[in-house]
């Protein structure tokens, strides 16, 4: 088999911006194990209803893209703020278990919800850059994943930022490295946990919002991406934010590769075989967890 | 109720169930009853590593389909009889529950709930894709009924009581396991591993060997499982089974072993009188799912034995 460097180089393109999108699901469960110790199940969902509100808003604004992405990113950071209010803020601390149970509940009644409602068919959704993309010589990559990536990117630029200099992301770094002494120095707990939540929430959906035209809308696309995502945080060590983004453009790459030069199926299996091994070699991830570091 | 009595009540209970195609001469009746035994096996085991070893294990849906797929495999493609096939689900599955239990345990809690989870979805894309050997999409239809010293249990009513027989030994060995030492031990560890090491022992051996056997009688529930479908294809790794062995364990009472059992069998009708259309049915498990973990967080063996506390306390007064 020989290696065309074209061919290479356009599984890479696909790769990186796949890859960046898998990045956003990752940092979002990293944000929320890291600040509350949980994990939520039904971020898949989250992003399910990204993709929904992002193929309901563009017919509404005409197939404009950057109103509806706007649209989509809100809702979801809304249903977030419901969730937290509704189930998460009644767990205690050390309530694992729990919580991946009831938002396994939730993430049934979410998904089941949507496909009652609005059948389990698969749409399609177009929006003002339709389907045509950039040629960089024989490269040819369509717009919609350009612009996903960018925004993908520009939000790790804002999360990084808020994160590192705005007192509202240092007080969920605070936590995440020391519950008690945050307390001491008072910090809400409570606040700075709804905080994280809503903000992943708002990741997710813009994750969601930047797949929709890219791939085929259904109830069952957020249970695909989010069994990825968890093999993701693991891989990058459990609350390692940058650990998770290393490993999401990584595997987007390898997948992409092997997706490209051997058969189909493996593409698929490589995450679980790659955390299989991972664990093997470091029982706490590539990146080890030291508190949440941004820098 | 004095604590002599349960296991009486279980012996009559097991006896009744006996008894159910006696009863009826519906098969869809007795379909149900082999699904409500089996479910509850399956739920059992799952308690073992979640509710005695404080575990969760999302693996146990990849082990009722390894099982599923190994049983019908020896039968159709390599001539082994129904009972091989079942011995041959446990075998298999025990061996790769230690291989990759290993590694899964060395890991924390968090990760460890994370990576079992994988490992049940990396099994149902192998039964997808792995063509050669599962047959793919398609499944492997038309499994032969099981056969006892010449004797085929072909009907729903004689294929019952082979399920029986196995659900009671099953669950005789599970109880006589949780109300041993070992059985102890993995309480113990679930309730203060640190403790635990102090005393001189080492949880890994203990966890692993619960991992195993939970996942080595999974597996054979899943084997007899297929047997009653008479097909086996990838949809034996629904998530809808995990959910249901979930559901089981989490309404019965986690870390309770009579709880369980007899929420297994309430439960295992509950599909079946809730058969609206499939999507109001999961919607219904999810809200039973969540109000339980609010309303009951330790099932009904657990409010009860709240109750009975609180009785006491009030008598003491």
């Amino acid at each position: 088999m020989t290696i065309d460097a074209v061919y290479l180089l356009q599984l890479t393109l696909n790769g990186i911006t796949l890859g960046l999108l898998y990045a956003l699901i990752a940092v979002g469960l990293s944000l929320i194990f890291g600040v509350m110790e949980i994990i939520n199940f039904a971020h898949g969902e989250l992003l399910m209803l990204g993709a929904f509100a992002m193929a309901f808003a563009l017919p509404v604004t005409g197939l404009l893209y950057w109103p509806a992405l706007g649209a989509a990113v809100v809702c979801t950071m809304m249903a977030g703020l419901v969730i937290y209010e509704m189930l998460l803020a009644r767990l205690k601390t050390d309530e694992f278990e729990r919580s991946i149970l009831i938002t396994l509940g939730l993430s049934i009644i979410i998904i089941h919800v949507m496909q009652y409602v609005f059948t389990a068919t698969p749409r399609l959704v177009d929006t003002q850059y339709g389907f045509e993309g950039v040629q960089i010589g024989a490269i040819r990559i369509t717009w919609t994943r350009v612009i996903g990536a960018g925004a993908a990117l520009v939000a790790f630029g804002g999360l990084y930022a808020v994160l590192r200099y705005t007192q509202f992301g240092r007080a969920m770094r605070a936590i995440a490295q020391n519950r008690e002494a945050a307390l001491m120095v008072g910090i809400r707990p409570r606040v700075v946990a709804r905080n994280a939540v809503v903000l992943s929430a708002g990741l997710c959906g813009l994750a969601g919002a930047a797949i929709a035209p890219i791939q085929l809308v259904t109830p069952y696309m957020g249970q695909f991406l989010i069994f990825k995502a968890f093999a993701l945080v693991i891989i990058g060590g459990l609350g390692n934010i940058p650990g998770a983004v290393v490993a999401a453009i990584g595997l987007g790459l390898v997948e992409n590769w092997i997706g490209g030069f051997f058969e189909i199926a493996w593409q698929e299996a490589a995450v679980f075989v790659i955390m299989i091994v991972v664990l093997f070699l470091r029982p706490d991830g590539l990146f080890k967890r030291g508190g949440m570091r941004v820098g | 109720m004095k604590r002599a009595a349960v296991p009486l009540l279980a012996v009559a209970a097991a006896l009744a169930f006996a008894a159910l195609p006696f009863v009826t001469s519906s098969n869809y009746i007795v379909g149900v009853g082999v699904s409500a035994l089996l479910f509850t096996v399956a739920a059992a085991a799952l308690n073992l590593i979640y509710g005695y070893t404080g575990l969760l294990s999302f693996a146990q849906l990849g082990f009722w389909g390894i099982g599923g797929y190994v049983s019908a495999l020896t039968v159709v493609t390599f001539g082994g009889n129904f009972w091989w096939g079942v011995l041959w689900a446990a075998l298999i599955n025990a061996a790769i529950a230690l291989v990759v239990g290993y590694p899964m345990l060395r890991t924390n809690r968090h990760a460890f709930v994370i990576s079992t989870l994988t490992f049940a979805l990396l099994v149902s894309l192998i039964a997808r894709d792995w063509v050669d050997l599962t047959r793919g999409p398609l499944g492997i239809p038309n499994l032969p009924p099981p056969t006892v010293f010449g004797r085929t249990f072909s009907t729903t009513h004689q294929f019952y009581g082979i399920a029986w027989g196995f659900s009671v030994a099953m669950l005789a060995f599970l109880y006589a396991l949780c109300s041993s030492r070992i059985g102890r031990t993995l309480i113990a560890i679930k309730q203060n591993e640190p403790l635990v090491r102090a005393q001189g022992i080492s949880p890994m051996p203990y966890k692993l060997a619960a991992f195993a056997i939970s996942a080595a009688i999974t597996g054979a529930a899943g084997g007899v499982f297929v047997f009653h479908l008479g097909i086996v294809d990838p949809l034996i790794l629904d998530f809808y089974y995990m959910q249901t062995f979930l559901i089981i364990m989490i309404i019965g009472g986690a870390g309770s072993f009579w709880g369980v059992v007899a929420a297994g069998i309430a439960l295992s009708a509950l599909p079946e009188v809730l058969r609206f259309s499939a999507d109001f049915r999961m919607i219904i498990y999810g809200v039973i799912l969540v109000a339980a973990m609010f309303a009951m967080p330790s099932g009904v063996a657990g409010w009860l034995r709240d109750r009975r506390i609180a009785r006491l306390r009030a008598e003491l007064q």
